[in-house]
């Protein structure tokens, strides 16, 4: 098996099933990714937002 | 369910010693890069000291980069946003302070241990056995607080930063554990238990991995949260988070192999690393621009706010390191650009650019929160960026140059290719000598620009009263409606899950398997994507609703994050491992090395002489003119660990045995420039005083021969009237050549083992052809 891996063309196989393995993972989440409402995408992106920091101070003090 | 509001203190005092510690530790890896860099200009800076020396300080400057620096922030950064994040204080004070000393005792046990020669010979997992377990251990403490923490959070939601974190913490668990599997032969040394091929494939599946998840995703996390905030505005697209993070954490794992192309590494392996990092492209690019593109509308605040400057110029070279690396993983660029400074300039790109800037960032961005004060200078920190960001640039592109210099110095040929142009590999390194003095100096401005900013924290911090944050949430319940919790069956019983299981089952039997099974694999894998396809059409929205609450559920989606990732190491590593024996060495394979030869061995790794010279003959014509017939897999089969090195600051050794008399080896380690003139390789003239140490020589044996390298039963006794005798013959032939040294000293065991490199026996072709 393994040196059938090595030598012979079928080798080649694995860039075709790397790439279709690959680009059903980014259909897969990109299509979920899309269907994210407006609502929910609002909540996720402001969670940063929900906890108050104090307010930027590296300006000198000078 | 009680209305009462109460104040959650955070604990941010463990962020502050993190983030001190990354400033001290981080100052102290560039001091020592910048050491190395010189030395590579002037050999005499090791003052003729062997834990001055470069091959022993090169590991103790990328493990306190990675380790220290890159570590420290990283710890500093995700406790400080999860904290805030999911509203909870972290979970235990006691591993928290556990995580902080545990983690600095180590990077001091490895400043202490790697300057003597203490290593595991294998790059970034060079830490001795007992490091490692402490560091596996510490792992765990992160792990356990960090988990703690969220299963006691009060925001039910998890923001794609906290996706990263989690995929950190599992990913780097599983690499760190499996390539440092290895088994003592004392207190201080130990051999790996995977060697030869199967090392080298373990070895930058780690490596390349600890690159994507310790010094990448970590940090991208960090962005996805301090960016935002910095620039007072949310990320710019939520949706392109998502993709980036399944698609890097899905891809990145494959990409390992293509530290080993045009190697002796199976073919098929190569294509797959290849296509895997060219895919990397795309969510690395994704990413990029989403952190750009979330600094839309506050660009003219970069004028005056060094935190904006710094993460926008980090993000901008995360875009330059994520570009070139896939370019790099071509295997004709890979033919150019392998073994020389550009993978030097590729790796700096990303370590002072990303991860040296993100880390300035946010430093500056806490200083003042975390002491309530404001910064100290906002102009030296200005000074800080433009003295960083110029060093960056010419230490880059010194290095682009001097590796593309090298590169076609190397691979050049005249007399319709069957002559190289440049057959002394010193024409080819003294070409390249300005550059590698620019790089000194580029990297001595980025180092005076951080110990500016540790002169401005440490005047912030003066007189400071550090303060923690705090929140009001109420006591007892949640700030929002829980996502529905997930039982074991619904998490992984699932329609999204077992087409995925089947599907991949199905695949790997098409692959892997033989005729039939190879069939019914494919025949399967079909249907399976058929039904898949079908099922989703027909019950959409159970496929939604499974995702929608694995997003809130912490320990399915880190099982889940788990089997992801270990499909695709399984994938690469089990079928090098299987087929690792000597039926599957091609048409040589290795003789095992005699006692003195092993202990030479362990000497060449001791010096880290692999840093500096590879053991690998590509299957490249220049390669082959230069240094020999190319390298088979199986001629490193017994090496625990392998030693194919990543970079040639000196010539390959793969084919040296032979090629010299004794007496040159040892006048090359008693003053390299007696032999070769130009040569930058420092003395190593403490290997002739000192006396070979021979005493866990037996210990090393017995252990080689639990590995599986064919050594007979000696005794300790037939083991040094082995060492004695060969050490003897090398020592007369020495005296011979006019030279005196004593047999037991060490240089005497290094040339045994120098002489031996190429060493192998033909095997017949009737026993590579059976395994068909």
């Amino acid at each position: 098996m393994f040196k059938r891996l090595i030598l012979e063309e079928s080798a080649t196989l694995f860039t075709l099933v790397a790439f279709i393995t690959a680009s059903s993972i980014f259909l897969s989440i990109g299509w979920r990714a899309l269907r994210m409402k407006r609502p929910q995408l609002d909540r996720f992106e402001n969670l940063p937002f929900a906890t108050e920091t104090p307010s930027a101070r590296h300006d000198s003090e000078a | 369910m009680s209305d009462r509001k109460i104040i959650l203190e955070f604990n941010d005092k463990v962020v502050r010693q993190f983030m001190l510690a990354s400033l001290i530790w981080g100052a102290v890896g560039m001091l020592v890069g910048v050491l190395i860099a010189a030395q590579l200009n002037f050999w005499q800076l090791n003052f003729g000291t062997p834990w001055l020396t470069w091959s022993r300080l090169r590991p103790l400057h990328t493990n306190a980069v990675i380790f220290a620096l890159v570590g420290n922030m990283m710890f500093a950064g995700v406790y400080y946003s999860t904290q805030r994040l999911v509203k909870a204080r972290l979970a235990s004070d006691f591993l928290s302070s556990l995580h902080f000393w545990g983690w600095q005792t180590i990077i001091l046990a490895a400043a202490c241990t790697l300057p003597f020669g203490l290593t595991r010979g294998k790059e970034y997992a060079e830490l001795i056995w007992p490091i490692n377990i402490a560091v596996a251990l510490i792992w765990v403490v992160f792990a356990v607080n960090f988990f703690w923490t969220l299963a006691r959070r009060r925001e039910p939601s998890l923001y794609v930063a906290i996706w990263f974190y989690i995929s950190t913490i599992i990913t780097i668990a599983i690499l760190y554990i499996v390539n440092h599997l290895s088994i003592p032969t004392s207190i201080a040394h130990s051999y790996p238990v995977f060697g030869g091929v199967q090392d080298a494939l373990v070895q930058w599946w780690y490596g390349h991995n600890a690159v994507a998840f310790f010094l990448t995703t970590p940090i991208l996390g960090i962005m996805y949260y301090f960016v935002p905030k910095a620039a007072g505005r949310p990320v710019y697209s939520y949706r392109l988070s998502v993709i980036h993070f399944w698609s890097l954490v899905f891809l990145y794992i494959w990409a390992g192999p293509h530290h080993l192309l045009n190697t002796a590494l199976p073919s098929w392996l190569q294509t797959l690393g290849t296509t895997f990092s060219l895919m990397l492209w795309a969510p690395s690019w994704g990413g990029m621009l989403n952190g750009l593109l979330t600094l839309r509308g506050a660009w003219h605040k970069l004028r005056t706010d060094p935190v904006l400057k710094f993460f926008a110029a980090a993000v901008t070279f995360y875009g330059m390191a994520t570009f070139e690396g896939p370019l790099l993983s071509i295997k004709s660029v890979s033919a150019l650009a392998h073994y020389t400074d550009w993978i030097i300039g590729h790796v700096h790109a990303g370590a002072l650019g990303w991860n040296g800037f993100m880390a300035a960032g946010m430093i500056y961005w806490l200083l003042p929160r975390l002491w309530n004060k404001p910064l100290h200078s906002t102009s030296l920190a200005n000074v800080h960026f433009w003295l960083g960001t110029v060093g960056i640039l010419l230490y880059v592109a010194a290095m682009w140059v001097s590796g593309i210099t090298q590169g076609l110095m190397l691979n050049a040929t005249t007399e319709s290719g069957t002559v190289l142009a440049y057959p002394n590999f010193l024409d080819t390194l003294n070409t390249i000598r300005p550059l590698m003095l620019m790089r000194v100096i580029g990297g001595g401005l980025y180092l005076v620009g951080w110990l500016i900013m540790a002169y401005n924290v440490w005047q912030t911090v003066r007189g400071a009263v550090p303060v923690n944050g705090t929140i009001e949430v109420f006591e007892d319940a949640p700030a929002h409606d829980e996502p529905k919790s997930f039982g074991f069956v619904t998490a992984f019983i699932n329609p999204p899950v077992l087409f995925t299981v089947f599907g991949v089952t199905c695949a790997c039997a098409w692959m892997f398997g033989g005729d039939f099974i190879s069939i019914a694999g494919l025949v399967g894998t079909i249907i399976c994507a058929i039904l898949a396809y079908a099922h989703h059409e027909s019950r959409g929205k159970k496929w939604g609703d499974w995702y929608d609450r694995l997003l809130g559920n912490t320990l399915p989606f880190s099982v889940l994050t788990f089997l992801a990732i270990v499909a695709g190491g399984l994938i690469q590593i089990i079928p090098t491992v299987v087929a690792h024996n000597a039926s599957s060495n091609e048409d040589r394979q290795q003789i095992p090395y005699t006692p003195l030869e092993l202990a030479g061995r362990d000497l060449y790794v001791r010096d880290g002489c692999y840093l500096c010279h590879s053991q690998m003959i590509r299957t490249l014509v220049p390669d082959v003119l230069r240094y020999g017939d190319y390298s088979r897999l199986g001629e490193s089969i017994y090496d625990h660990p392998y030693q194919w090195g990543s970079k040639r600051n000196g010539p390959d050794l793969a084919r040296v045995g032979g090629k010299y008399p004794n007496v040159w080896h040892l006048r090359h380690m008693e003053d390299p420039r007696s032999i070769s003139t130009g040569s930058n390789m420092p003395s190593f003239a403490w290997l002739l005083a000192n006396t070979l140490d021979t005493s866990t020589l037996a210990r090393k044996i017995s252990v080689q021969r639990t590995l599986g390298v064919p050594y007979p039963n000696w005794t300790p006794e037939q083991i040094m009237t082995r060492v004695d005798t060969q050490a003897k013959a090398i020592a007369a032939d020495l005296k011979t050549a006019g030279a005196y040294v004593a047999p037991e000293k060490e240089v005497i065991a290094l040339i045994a083992y120098l002489q031996q490199m190429g060493r192998a026996e033909m095997t017949p072709p009737a026993l590579t052809t059976a395994v068909k």
